[in-house]
Formats: structure tokens, sequence, C-alpha cells
């Protein structure tokens, strides 16, 4: 097949497939039978994902497609695309994820008021992730970036009327000190796409910089990074690279940019699932690996600023992890908890990548850093493992009314295919001997113990703290809705096979990437990394902490400090509180001071009295009598030419 | 075939069209038609099929209008193209004069026409500023070209005068001939008075030749003096623009708005003059310049027949609306950044912002417009042609100008005497 059609077939099929339904809106018939449409758009991504995953090569320069059709000619923004390890892994896992969650969908949003809206944006979502996951060149990566963005927005802000308040984020009417700590949709949807704009337009601006500066290139595995570094100078590669990392970071809900992500929680759960876990807040991660894998930074040690920036990344990375993990322990809202403990794991991937920079250590035979490898491996056990669970608290809050943890092992006895589901995604993704995350967390743990060789000790105290509580916060999770919580109040078990159908496929991929683990030839250093003695010691101290959190997930001498916890440490100030204060100073400001002078004169006195004098001076000339014209044309005729003439004779004789 | 042949047979092919149109109407119609067809084939494809597109609408909007002169309307509407097309092909100065005649002396009836008796009042008023202007232009181009022949290159011995004197006279003859301001006064009256079909077509096909034909003269003759007179041009256009887009602004009736319209797009193309005195971006300007023109004209036909027709799709009205404005990548929008490049490029940088200025003026009075016009869905033929236009609008958004919009510009070049 002709690899552009495959490419077309990929990124379009999603948006076609869901044009029909968002134009038949008011037909309450078709939107109920035209999602399978918007399904079946998503699995012809998936097939096309699987067959460049097969068929493309994986080598540059073979896997880097430049389109014959030229966008804006000269300028170096072309279509660019590439089929390297990284987006073939991601591509697929993309679509995959995207695939079950819209089977999910299908039951989940039944009956819903708005399915064309969803669809539509769930659709786009997908083609954006995909474009973002394959683009090589910058730019058309940043237009996929924002599709992300505005589907984010959309989706987040689904249930817009706010009148359902199961799907708020906080518990109504509780105020901490003047604010009050909950969020409907309309807010969650505003507070993601501010948050995200904060940080896409430096991002911009970084890429524009990047364009200038790096002649004209824009495509990530082209640009001589080194040159490009050597010639800002240490505080131009700083400041160049950290605006570029502030779409990142916004993206990925690092610290102090995690709030968004938190009152995210108020889409619906397929959203929160594919959106807000598994791969658009992953792609501020995928973005810093992909960037990483060609900037190589390794290689860099003589070039002033680069290490900085890593030095940065790698400690916003691990402290997102702690804080996150942290805070998911005094959580109780389903969805809330299991977002804090995503922001945890993207930044361990933030903080794994980062830590390449002093890792020269490839895998042999592939020429791959172990580091960046650690971090795409967590990404993609993460991306499933959350993206079951979230599938799973969707259903449990269908079935229990209530988004709060509740559920006791009566409860787990009525619902075993979910119960199972979370034991399984909670086992595998924490970190504990012999499951699938635990040899890539090995992995981890090599990585930062390297960096004890360069005498920094902190991540690897950070690392574990985190995985120790992470185990935590997820055994608790699952003790408080299957074990220990409290009996719920209503039970609606019936129906949800088509829920149950997409979290058991999503499920059953960390299988498969188990067994990939022990086959693949590149991740053969995880497998090494897992035999090693304290990587055992620290999936035992983990395996602890899990077993531990089940049998007690509620400690209540710890109340006060949960309630903090749960408060995420009061960063929704910093949200909703600071950042608004300085907005409200700066307009009172310009109000107080600068308003009487900018109002007088563009609104109320010196432009409106010029446009009303030469509008009058217009009208005026226009009298409709031919006589007063031809005075009017003459006139200036004559006095032009007289005045050419003038011109004529003095200033050129 | 030769170009000159091809068009004298689509001029024979037109008269024949006009004779037999006195037996059977629709024959006027159909021998435009097949001139326009055959005209193609004179000058470069893409402006051709720009052109053709533009009079094209024009006949389709012609037959709705149930004139004295029905059948031969067509074949001046055909006539106009012709010459149009002919202009980009030609290396004859006499052609030029001659194309730059024969695409205003149609208008002149084409003025007066409506349903029943013709229009005489508007007839005298526009005719009389015509002849005025073509008679200015006329002496202008033949001073230059004059004083061309006696000091090339340069203003020796007393040509600084003759060189200003015909290069101001050419200038206001074009300013009078398509309505720039200070000379615009017949444009709001006629425009207004006029019935909308025969004024979407001056407001448009009649458009480009002059232009073109001052540019053909001007480009190859600049010299040292040129630079200093462009300077006039320059302040014409600003006065133009704001002339334009105040008086739209503050106008109620939408005739009267597109009228002031006019007046501000004729001051957007000629602002493309200050060039002519440097080869090097003469491309940016022509080509912005004439997309320009093309914009200015698919809008035109298409608000005017939603004035005619009483409103037309509102989608359509908002699309051609957003093209005035420049909204990218909607053909009003290639016209103006090219136009601005080229003025940047020449460090008029007090123009540039004007310009920008001026666009932003205009905002509120298209979107009022697109709103006033604009109604719901209907099938007739006002939003046929309502269609067309706007399908030639987002011709750009397909493709974006730049690449095969320039191959093209360097066969205008080479036939405005222009070798980059």
């Amino acid at each position: 097949m002709n690899e552009w059609l495959v490419f077309l077939l990929l990124f379009l099929s999603p948006v076609v497939s869901s044009i029909p339904i968002a134009l038949l809106y008011k037909s309450k018939e078709w939107t109920a039978r035209l999602p399978y449409l918007s399904v079946f758009g998503i699995f012809i991504s998936v097939l096309m994902s699987l067959y460049i995953f097969f068929t493309f090569p994986s080598e540059l320069p073979d896997c880097r497609f430049v389109s014959p059709y030229t966008w804006i000619p000269g300028t170096g923004i072309d279509i660019v695309l590439i089929t390297d390890y990284l987006s073939r892994s991601m591509g697929v896992i993309t679509a995959l994820i995207a695939f079950f969650i819209a089977i999910y969908g299908l039951d989940y949003m039944r009956g819903d008021y708005r399915p064309s809206w969803y669809w539509f944006f769930f659709n786009l979502f997908t083609a954006s992730m995909l474009l973002v996951v394959y683009s090589d060149n910058l730019f058309l990566l940043f237009v996929g970036w924002e599709g992300l963005g505005a589907a984010s927005w959309g989706l987040i802000g689904h249930w817009f009327r706010d009148d359902d308040e199961i799907a708020y984020v906080g518990v109504p009417g509780r105020k901490v000190g003047p604010l009050e700590f909950c969020w409907p949709p309309s807010f969650g949807g505003w507070r993601a796409i501010s948050t995200i704009r904060f940080g896409d337009v430096p991002m911009f601006f970084a890429i524009a910089a990047i364009w200038a500066f790096a002649g004209g290139n824009l495509n990530i595995s082209e640009i001589a990074w080194g040159a490009l570094f050597t010639k800002l100078g240490a505080a131009g590669t700083v400041i160049l690279m950290l605006m570029l990392l502030m779409g990142l970071f916004t993206k990925s809900a690092q610290v102090p940019f995690s709030e968004w992500l938190m009152t995210a929680m108020t889409g619906p759960t397929t959203v929160s699932a594919l959106l807000h876990s598994a791969t658009m807040v992953a792609a501020g991660a995928y973005v810093f690996i992909k960037l990483t894998w060609y900037i190589q930074p390794w290689n860099m040690h003589n070039i002033p600023g680069v290490e900085s920036v890593y030095v940065i990344v790698l400690f916003v990375g691990l402290v997102s992890g702690l804080y996150g993990a942290l805070a998911a322990t005094g959580m109780l809202e389903r969805k809330v908890l299991l977002a804090a403990s995503t922001m945890s794991s993207l930044g361990l991937m933030f903080g794994s990548a980062a830590a390449s920079y002093w890792l020269p250590k490839e895998v042999p035979g592939t020429g791959m850093n172990l580091a960046l490898l650690v971090a795409f491996w967590y990404l993609a056990v993460h991306a499933f493992a959350k993206a079951s669970l979230f599938l799973v608290s969707g259903h449990l809050i269908h079935a229990t009314h209530t988004r709060f943890s509740v559920g006791n092992l009566e409860f787990g006895k009525k619902m075993k295919a979910t119960f199972a589901v979370t034991l399984i995604a909670t086992t595998f993704l924490v970190g504990m001997p012999p499951f699938t995350a635990y040899w890539v967390k090995s992995g981890m743990d090599e990585v930062m113990e390297h960096l004890l060789h360069e005498g920094m000790l902190l991540p690897l105290i950070l690392l574990l703290a985190t995985s120790l509580t992470y185990s935590a916060i997820l055994a608790r999770f699952t003790s408080l809705n299957f074990i220990k919580g409290e009996k719920p109040k209503h039970e609606h078990l019936e129906g949800g096979n088509l829920m149950r159908v997409g979290y058991l496929l999503m499920a059953s991929i960390l299988f498969i990437l188990w067994y990939l683990i022990f086959k693949n030839k590149e991740t053969v250093g995880f497998v090494h990394a897992g035999y090693a003695s304290t990587s055992i010691l620290v999936g035992i101290a983990i395996l602890v902490a899990y077993v531990g959190a089940l049998y007690k997930p509620r400690i209540s001498s710890l109340s006060a400090i949960g309630t903090f916890f749960n408060d995420r440490m009061y960063l929704p100030y910093l949200n909703d509180y600071i950042i608004p204060k300085i907005g409200f100073f700066v307009a009172h400001l310009v109000h107080g001071y600068g308003n009487r002078g900018i109002d007088g004169f563009f609104n109320t006195k010196v432009m409106p009295g010029l446009f009303g004098l030469i509008s009058r001076g217009i009208r005026c000339i226009q009298s409709g009598y031919l006589a007063h014209y031809i005075k009017v044309v003459l006139g200036v005729v004559m006095m032009i030419l007289i005045l050419a003439a003038i011109g004529g004779v003095y200033l050129y004789p | 075939m030769t170009a000159v042949t091809l068009a004298l047979v689509a001029l024979v092919i037109l008269v024949l069209g006009a004779v037999g149109s006195f037996k059977f109407r629709p024959l006027g119609f159909l021998g435009a038609l097949i001139a326009i067809l055959i005209g193609l084939g004179t000058c470069p494809l893409y402006y051709g099929i720009f052109i053709f597109a533009i009079a094209l609408v024009n006949l389709l909007s012609l037959t709705a209008l149930q004139d004295i002169i029905k059948g031969v309307d067509y074949s001046l509407v055909g006539l106009m193209a012709l010459a149009t097309m002919y202009i980009f092909t030609t290396h004859d100065f006499a052609m030029v004069l001659v194309a730059l005649v024969l695409v205003s002396v149609p208008t002149y009836i084409l003025v007066m026409l409506r349903a029943g008796k013709a229009n005489i009042e508007v007839g005298i008023k526009y005719i009389t500023f015509m002849v005025l202007a073509t008679v200015m232009f006329l002496i202008g181009a033949v001073i230059l070209l004059y004083a061309h022949a006696h000091a090339p290159g340069a203003a020796a011995d007393g040509f600084g005068f003759i060189y200003a004197v015909g290069y101001v006279m050419l200038v206001l003859g074009l300013s009078l001939e398509v309505g720039v301001a200070p000379l615009h006064e017949w444009v709001p009256d006629v425009f207004t008075a006029g019935d909308p079909i025969p004024i979407s077509i001056i407001a448009s096909l009649a458009k480009v030749v002059p232009f073109v034909a001052a540019l053909w003269i001007l480009i190859p003759i600049s010299n040292a003096i040129t630079p200093s007179l462009v300077l006039f041009t320059a302040v014409l256009a600003a006065i133009s623009m704001f002339t334009g887009n105040i008086g739209a602004l503050t106008a109620r009736e939408p005739a009267r708005v597109l009228a002031y319209s006019t007046v501000a797009n004729m001051g957007y193309v000629l602002s493309c003059f200050v060039v002519i005195a440097n080869h090097e971006y003469v491309y940016f300007a022509i080509a912005g310049g004439l997309l320009m023109l093309f914009a200015n004209a698919v809008g035109k036909i298409g608000f005017f027949n939603a004035i005619k027709g009483e409103g037309a799709y509102s989608p359509f009205m908002y699309i051609l609306a957003f093209s005035f404005i420049g909204v990218p990548p909607l053909m009003g929008f290639w016209g103006k950044l090219y136009i601005l490049f080229s003025m940047a490029k020449m460090e008029y940088f007090w123009l540039v912002a004007i310009m920008v200025i001026n666009s932003a003026i205009s905002i509120p009075y298209y979107i009022r417009l697109a709103g006033e016009l604009g109604v719901s869905w209907r099938m007739n033929l006002v939003n046929l042609i309502c269609l067309i236009a706007v399908i030639i609008t987002l011709v750009t958004v397909l493709f974006v100008p730049v690449d095969w919009f320039f191959k093209n510009i360097a066969l205008v070049a080479n036939s405005l005497g222009v070798v980059i």
C-alpha cells in the first residue's frame, strides 16, 4: 500500500467517521446509531498503526517520510512524518487505547445529552494525538498539539450544564479559607485550556526560535541540536529549552501546573481514561523522550547549558512524582485519586528520561539509551494499566451512583470482572515482582542508582519514596472500592457488558507487554536489572506497602495530614486565588489609571470625533449634483497637476 | 494558432453572437461564452481561468436582468473579458490602450441598463467622468512614452517636468476610472442609483485592465524620478483607503457601503504601485494587486447579486466578507499579504501601517453587510452565483498561491516588459 495512503487513512478516518454524527446532532435516532461508525473510524486507525508497525522501515533515513505536497514552500514547514522505534510503538499504543475506550464509551455514553459533541471531539482527539506521535516536523507536531488542547477543553466541559453533582470534583460547599474547593465541569474545562495555553505560547515561540537559529529546519531528527545549543550559549539554551518545556510540563501536569488535571476529572470517565491518563498528558513526556532521543544530551557534556536543562527536568519530574503520590494518599474521589497518581507517573517518566544525560549506557545491539527506553516502556505500561483503572472507576460510578470510593467485599464479589481487572492493573503497575512494571521499574532503579556516581543521591530517594507511596495508594484504591470500603447505598449492577469488554481488553495488553519485555532484545537490560539484589529488595518493599495498604486503607490518626494532602497541599490557591489576584490587580491598575485615557482616546472622544469629522466631510462632497462633482474633480486634478509641474521643474530641472 | 488569431476568431464569434441575438436572444450568451472560452488560449492559464470565471458569473447574473438590449449585453461583457485576457499577452503599446478603451466603453452602456427603460441619469454621471478619465490616462501615457523615447532611463534637460506631468496625469486618469479618492465622487452615486447587476460588472471585470495597463506602461519606463513620483501614488492610496473605509463604516445602504468598499479596495491595489521603481519586488506587487482585484471582483459580484436577489445564503456572505477583511487563507488575505510584503520590502512602513489599520476599520461593516444580506438557503440563481464566487474565493485554501501564482507572474511580468 502507498505509504501516504496509509498515513491519510490513519489520520483522517477518525475525523471523517465522526463528521456524520456531528452534522446530524439534532436527530436522536441517528446519534444513537452513528457512534458505531465513529468507533469503526478509530478501528481503521488501529489497523493502519499496526500496518506501519509491522511493515514500515524503522531506521533513519528510510523511516522519515517527507510529503511530496509542499505545504508552505521554502519555510522548512513541511509535512514530515517519522516511523522510528518511538513513533511506531506509540502509534499502536494510542490507537489501541483509543479503540478500547471507544468500545467502552458505546455503553458508557449511551443516553447522554450530546453524543455528537462527545464523539466528534473524541475522534478529533485521536487524530490529533496520532499526528503528534508520528510528526517529525515540530510545526506539524504543534498543529496536533493544539488539536489535543482543543479536544481536551471540549471533552472536559462536555457536561457543560453543570447540572449533575456526580461530575464535579471536590465536595460542594466545602470551603478552605476563602475558596470553595469544588469545581464543576465548565470550570474544569476552563482551567485546563487556560493552563495549557500558558505553556503553549512559550512553546510556540520556542519552536519559532529553533526555526530561526537552526537554519530554517524544524525536523526533530534532522536539526543539528549540538550546533544549535553551542550557538545559543548557556543562557540561550536554558531559556529556549525552558520555553519549550513549558508546553510539555503544562500538558503533562507537572508541578506547579498540575491543578488542571485534577479538575479535568469533571469530564466523562472515558475522557479521563484516554486523555487524562493514557495518551494526551503522556504526550508531554513522550515529546520530551523523543526530543532527547535525537538531541542525545549524553554526548553534549561539553556544551554549556544542557546539563542545567536536564537537572531541571529531572527534579521537576521527580518532585511531581512524589507530590502526586502523596496528594493521592488523602483522596477519596476515585478519579481524582487516579489523576494524582497519573501525574506522579508522568513525573517518573520525565525524571528517568532526563537521567539519560548522565547515562551514556546503550542497550547492546540496538544503539538505544537505557534511560529513555525505561521512560518509554513505563509510559506504555502505565497507559494500559491506568486506562484500565479509569474504565473500572467509570463502571463503579455507574454502579454505585457516587464518585467517592465505596464498596465492600460483598460488592466486590458481585463485580468479579471489575475487581479482577483492578487487581491486575494495580499489581502490574506498581512494580511488584514479577509483574510487568517490576522489570521496567527495576530499570528505572538502575538508572537512578547510576546517578549516585554523579554524586546525586536525592533522585534515588525521591524515586523510592514515590514508588512505595504509589504502591500504597493503588492498593488503597483497590481496598476502598472492593474490600474494606463502605457498603454502597445504591447498586446498579445490570448491563455494562461493553464496558467490561473495554477494560478486559485493556488489561489483557499488560500480559502482552510482560511477554514482550522478555522477548524483545532492547528490553534485555530491564530483565537484567530485575535480577539485581537491590531491585528485588525494592520490589519486596513495594509488595509490603501494597499489602499493608490493602489491609488497612485508612489510618484515622493521620486524618489531618490526609486532608492536607487531599487538598493537594493547597495548590489550588495558585490557580484560583494568587494568579487571579494578580490579574485583578493589573485590571484594577488599568481601570483606575489607564482606562480613562485609553477609553477617552479610543471610545468616547478622540477617535469617534475624528471619524465623525471625516465621515461628515466625505458625505458633504456627495451632494448628488453633477456640476458640483465636476468642480471637485477638476479642482483636484488641476491642483495636483500644477503641483506636479512645479515639482518636476524645480526638483529635476 | 497565435494569440492574435485566436483573439480575432473570438471577436468574430462575439459579433456573430451579438447580431444573431436580434433574432434569438440566447445566441448573444452563447457567442460570448464561446468567445471567452477561445480567449482562454490567448493568455497565461491561471489568469485566464480567473477572468473566465469572473466573466462567466457576470454573464450568468445578467440573465436575471430584462433590459432593452437583451442579447447584446452579453456580447459587451464578452468583449470586456476578451480585452482583459488579451492585455496579458500583448507586447504592443497601442494594443494596451485599445484594450483599455475596449473595457471602458462597454461599461458606458452597461451602466444604463435596468429592467425596462435605460437609466439615463446614471449614464450621464458615469460617462462624464469616464471620458475625462480615459482622456487623461491616454494623454498621460502618450506624454510618458514621448519622454521615454527622448530621454530613456534618466531625466535629462527639462524632461523631469514632462515625466512628472505625464505620470500624474496617467495616475489621475486611472484613479478617476476605477474610483480612487479624492476622485471617487461618481462611485457612491452610480453604485446606488444603478441596477446592482451591471454595477457588479463595473465593480469586477472592468477594474483589472486599467491597473494592468498602468503597470504595463509605468514599470518599463521607470527611472531616477520614479521613486519620488510613487510617493504621490502612495499618498493617493492612503487617502483612498481612509475615505473608502470610513465612508463605508458610516454608510447604511448596502450598495453605498459597497461603493465605498470599492474606493478602499482600489486604494489597496494602488498602493502596490510603490514597487514600480524596483523590479526585484515587482513580482509580489503584481501578485498582490491581481489577487486583490480578483478577490474584490468575486466579492462584489456576490454582494451585488445578493442585493438584487434580496439576500443570499448566509454562510456565503460571511465567507465573502471574511475574504474582503483578509482572513487567511481566503483569497483576499493573500492579496493583502503580498501587497503588504512588497511595500515592506520597499520600506514604505507608514503605508503598511495605514493599510493594516484600514483593514481593521473595515471589519465591522463587512460583517454587518454579511449579516444584513445573509438569509437561509434557497435554490435560485443568486445563490448559484454566490456559490461560484465563494468557490473562487476558496481556491487559495487548497492551493497556497505562492507557488503556482508566482510561476505565472513571470509570464505577466514579461508582457509588462520586465525581465527578472
